[in-house]
């Protein structure tokens, strides 16, 4: 009725055998994960018939002592609602379909046999050692590796549709079902052509930090990256080109119509965008400084802390394959995410900063940078243009929609936008975790 | 005059008013009291910018630095 248990060799011959090339060894058993609030052993005695169950919580600080339950029928992981059973497979089929059952199995799953991972052979890593160096020598390190033996996919290339931007695609924001609504996004540039036809409708709180000058754009570079980063999901007569297309837009005028701007004003800005409880601010601009500033340390720091993610462009002053460049400041402040930028075969851009050696200087994530659709003041409405200050505000786009998805803010949502971001074959100095997507 | 940010340390946040009042008395023309971010903006004669740093509270007295966009025909900004 029962099987025992055993840790070596499997129960029977259809869960694969020890030794096997790209088959998983088992153990016979099985791993069964529970939905919260049930009661595993309960269900267990009542489904498998598993009569001898060690639970976890019979422990001392829940140490199950593995040698005491190794005759057990069933061990209960009670933290983590998962067991381990041994049952032969009719009474697993069973177990699953009975009365008692429904609805509180999760999945069941052969328990798998684990080994420490082996160490490269050492003439493979002295091959991989010199195509490194001989690739780097001459200078092809920005190019993706060559695909090698099976799985490598092929080079992604993306472009412009009727309906949507090359960078709404890659960032998949053209499929997700978020929409940044009631998320603040605050943008701090040149301002917005308040009378672009793609914002009406939209909640704009608009300010100006330049003496004089009302948060009107006179240059074109805001009411671009705010077309990216919250433009419409349809813009009338023109493909989709923005990212929360709900958000509740902050236009900070910092730079004037000449583009150029100062501390004062930018910190002034962050304030403001702090005190009215943005989540997100992103910043297309920066000084050509290696320095990390001190003031934008700690206006980092502080906003981080109180729930402020601010999303700055890393620098465009890399002139690839032969000048890197270097992130310069906000962006190389520790607690500022800095943004790369990409091109439409999701190759590092030619301008594209590369990561500082020190803390804080490094490049943490990407976006869409080269040839980058957006809007612009009016009567020319759209342009494009490249920079990492057009990755910068598909990425703050994006974060707002993990915001609304989510609920997180501040450090929680910079970890939350690294780990959901795609990995690339470049190195993360140039492209920090990889190209930031959007969820489902 | 000097376009200066100074930043205030965690401990002095609550009380940053005082910390504003202090560097007026030291000479600085303070323009904003920055109270989210514990930072304080203004300027101050070139003279009396180290005098700032005795002001208790104060971690970090900086110029401030300019940005500058490249202009709006350029392909790359």
């Amino acid at each position: 009725m029962i099987a025992n248990s055993s840790t070596t060799g499997p129960l029977g011959t259809e869960v694969g055998s020890e030794g096997q090339l790209g088959l998983a060894q088992t153990t016979g058993r099985y791993v069964v994960v529970f939905e919260e609030d049930t009661s595993p052993t309960d269900i267990l005695g009542a489904t498998a018939g598993s009569s001898n169950v060690a639970d976890s919580r019979d422990f001392e600080s829940q140490a199950m002592d593995m040698d005491a339950t190794g005759g057990a029928d069933a061990t209960v992981f009670a933290e983590l609602g998962i067991a381990v059973v041994s049952v032969d497979p009719e009474q697993l089929g069973s177990m699953q379909t009975s009365e008692a059952a429904r609805g509180t199995i999760l999945s069941v799953s052969p328990e798998l046999i684990h080994h420490v991972l082996d160490a490269p052979l050492d003439y493979l890593r002295g091959y991989r050692d010199g195509v490194t160096d001989l690739t780097g020598r001459l200078g092809f390190d920005d190019e993706p590796p060559a695909a090698r033996g099976a799985g490598a996919s092929a080079a992604p290339s993306f472009a412009d549709t009727d309906q949507a931007t090359w960078g709404i695609q890659a960032t998949r924001v053209s499929t997700t079902t978020k929409t940044g609504e009631d998320i603040k996004v605050a943008v701090l540039d040149t301002g917005l052509d308040s009378t672009h036809p793609d914002f009406v409708g939209r909640n704009i709180t608009a300010k100006s930090f330049i003496p004089g000058a009302s948060p009107q754009d006179g240059h074109g570079h805001g009411t671009h990256v705010i077309g990216t980063s919250c433009g419409p999901k349809a813009p009338s007569g023109t493909r989709r080109y923005g990212v929360a297309y709900k958000a509740d837009i902050f236009v900070g005028k910092v730079l004037s119509d000449e583009g150029s701007g100062s501390d004062a004003g930018i910190l002034a800005a962050i304030n403001w965008a702090v005190a009215n409880e943005c989540p997100i601010i992103s910043m297309s601009l920066g000084a050509d400084v290696a320095r990390p500033h001190p003031p934008y340390n700690q206006a980092g720091r502080r906003a981080l802390a109180a729930g402020t993610l601010i999303i700055a462009a890393a620098g465009n002053n890399a002139n690839r394959p032969g000048n890197k460049g270097f992130v310069g400041a906000p962006a190389n402040s520790p607690d500022i995410m800095a943004v790369g930028a990409l091109d439409p075969q999701l190759r590092i851009a030619r301008f594209s900063a590369r990561s500082l050696p020190g803390r804080g200087g490094q490049v943490d994530i990407a976006g869409p940078g080269v040839n980058v659709y957006s809007s612009w003041p009016m009567p020319t409405r759209y342009h494009t243009i490249s920079g990492t200050s057009m990755a910068t505000p598909h990425v703050a786009g994006i974060a707002a929609l993990w915001a609304e998805a989510t609920g997180r803010r501040g450090l929680a949502l910079w970890a939350t936008m690294v780990k959901e971001s795609q990995r690339l074959g470049m190195p993360s100095v140039d492209v920090g975790s990889g190209l930031a997507l959007a969820g489902g | 005059m000097v376009q200066v940010s100074v930043t205030v340390d965690d401990g002095h946040l609550s009380t940053i008013g005082i910390v504003a009042d202090a560097l007026r008395d030291r000479g600085m023309d303070v323009a904003d009291v920055l109270a989210e971010l514990g930072i304080i903006t203004g300027s101050v004669p070139q003279v009396r910018q180290s005098a700032l740093m005795e002001v208790d509270g104060v971690i970090s007295v900086d110029a401030d630095q300019t940005i500058q966009l490249p202009p709006p025909d350029s392909p790359v900004q």
